[in-house]
């Protein structure tokens, strides 16, 4: 379960150093197993949400309580290194979690289907490479919540089925909250949705019309 | 600590540093002795092969290999901590972590240099082995828990202030003079010697090293407890910035 209590988030303005509030008394909840997706346009808060979820961010009030392990936001950037092949970011996030080299190279080289790629450095890699590294080794290490920011519309119905079996039929016990604009990745992987506006949360039970109302903004 | 951080960052930072792509292992080893072995070779042909009754390349010798453990884990620490700002992503991964997993490596590598470095120039007949092995040893251990400890308040510190390097530049330039790499206690008249003993902590180092190197050709001044109690202090206030470095630093 993870509890999101009246949280907010402010940052200093570079220029004037006046307060910018981006979140504004935030408050949902995660079970275990739901799978929540989120919307708002650009800089409507979502990253800063989900890195605050996964702990490497603190807010500026409210508070966040975690009973199951969550994972880092995985994303194109943070969490894995650009200048590293991928085999060295499977051997670094094995180190780190503790677990088995082997068995996560397996996972992640079944997972994400990069071939020889991952013998090359990672910035040579696009988008949608980078995404399924990325959500492959966060999958691999196992967590009971997955953050993912803005995964990339990977497009090929194979990644998509098998993200899809991964989460859904292999860990429906787990969770997910996904921010993304594509509406298809949306519907496929999650279901509710929260709508981030103007630094306001609004829960969703009914995807479609948080979808329709996120259209409209 | 996080011992399984560190050492994945470890890895990780050997990997990159140096990677398949380049001479490898080789470079961790090569790379002081490409600056050390021309000075040596200049200053041996210029000046006396004895000077103060100290073999001239043994005595360039302990001088340069500490100055050079200093300057590469300062220089580096310096923006250490936002260079990897993308392994903080991992809520296990602290800032200290990186810094002990970058700087540490650098540390352990310098002092595996300077040991290799010891060996060729005693196959070559330049060194002979230390009058006394401890404290020949504490002296490169103090010298790299020294350069550490400044090494971490500057990688705090330039996170806060963006002025530091530019700050850090001409002192690591003085610091060639008044580190003790030129020069050694017993050469400075007493009253001086007991305020460069007081407030200047790679001095000391120095003399340890010396002392071990050299046996008691020469007069050797340290104190190895004050030096420990000021290190410490250093290392309190390092740690300290470091904790509360969090709140400057910007996730990309």
């Amino acid at each position: 379960m993870i509890r999101v209590l009246g949280l907010y988030k402010e940052y200093r303005s570079e220029v004037n150093h006046r307060r910018i509030r981006v979140l504004n008394d935030i408050t949902f909840s995660v079970a275990p197993g739901e799978k929540i997706a989120l919307l708002g346009r650009n800089g409507a808060g979502k990253s800063t949400l989900i890195r605050m979820i996964s702990g490497i961010e603190l807010p500026t009030a409210g508070t966040i309580e975690r009973s199951m392990s969550v994972s880092w936001p995985v994303g194109l950037i943070g969490g894995i290194g650009s200048s590293m092949t991928g085999n060295d970011n499977i051997r670094f996030i094995s180190r780190l979690y503790n677990k088995d080299f082997g068995a996560v190279r397996e996972y992640v080289e079944d997972f994400a289907q990069l071939g020889k790629f991952l013998s090359e450095p990672v910035k040579t890699y696009s988008a949608g490479m980078r995404s399924r590294l990325n959500f492959g080794l966060s999958l691999a290490i196992d967590f009971d919540c997955f953050l993912i920011d803005e995964m990339v519309a990977a497009g090929d119905a194979r990644f998509q089925r098998r993200s899809h079996e991964e989460l859904f039929e292999k860990r429906a016990d787990r969770s997910l909250i996904l921010a993304s604009h594509v509406p298809d990745i949306i519907r496929s992987h999650c279901s509710r949705a929260i709508v981030l506006h103007y630094g306001r949360a609004k829960v969703f039970d009914d995807l479609d019309l948080a979808i329709s109302i996120y259209n409209d903004l | 600590m996080q011992r399984h951080a560190i050492a994945a960052i470890m890895r990780r930072e050997f990997v990159l540093r140096w990677g398949r792509r380049n001479l490898g292992f080789a470079w961790l080893f090569a790379e002081p002795l490409i600056f050390a072995f021309p000075v040596i070779t200049i200053w041996t042909l210029v000046r006396a092969p004895f000077e103060h009754g100290l073999p001239m390349t043994a005595f360039v010798w302990s001088g340069y290999m500490p100055l050079l453990i200093f300057r590469h884990v300062t220089m580096g620490a310096i923006f250490t901590i936002r260079q990897n700002v993308g392994l903080l992503f991992h809520r296990r991964v602290s800032p200290f972590d990186i810094f002990l997993g970058r700087q540490g490596l650098e540390a352990l590598g310098n002092l595996a240099s300077v040991a290799f470095s010891f060996f060729v120039l005693h196959i070559f007949g330049f060194l002979d082995w230390p009058y006394d092995y401890t404290l020949f040893v504490l002296g490169f251990v103090y010298t790299a828990w020294w350069s550490l400890a400044v090494a971490l308040i500057l990688a705090s510190l330039s996170e806060r202030w963006e002025v530091i390097p530019h700050i850090w530049s001409p002192i690591a330039y003085l610091y060639i003079w008044f580190s003790g790499f030129l020069f050694m206690a017993a050469w400075v008249p007493p009253n001086i010697r007991a305020i460069i003993l007081a407030i200047d902590p790679p001095f000391i180092c120095y003399e340890i090293e010396r002392a071990g190197l050299f046996g008691p050709r020469l007069q050797f001044y340290y104190d190895i407890p004050y030096l420990t109690y000021v290190l410490l202090i250093l290392t309190a206030i390092g740690l300290w910035l470091m904790h509360h470095v969090r709140k400057h630093l910007e996730l990309e």
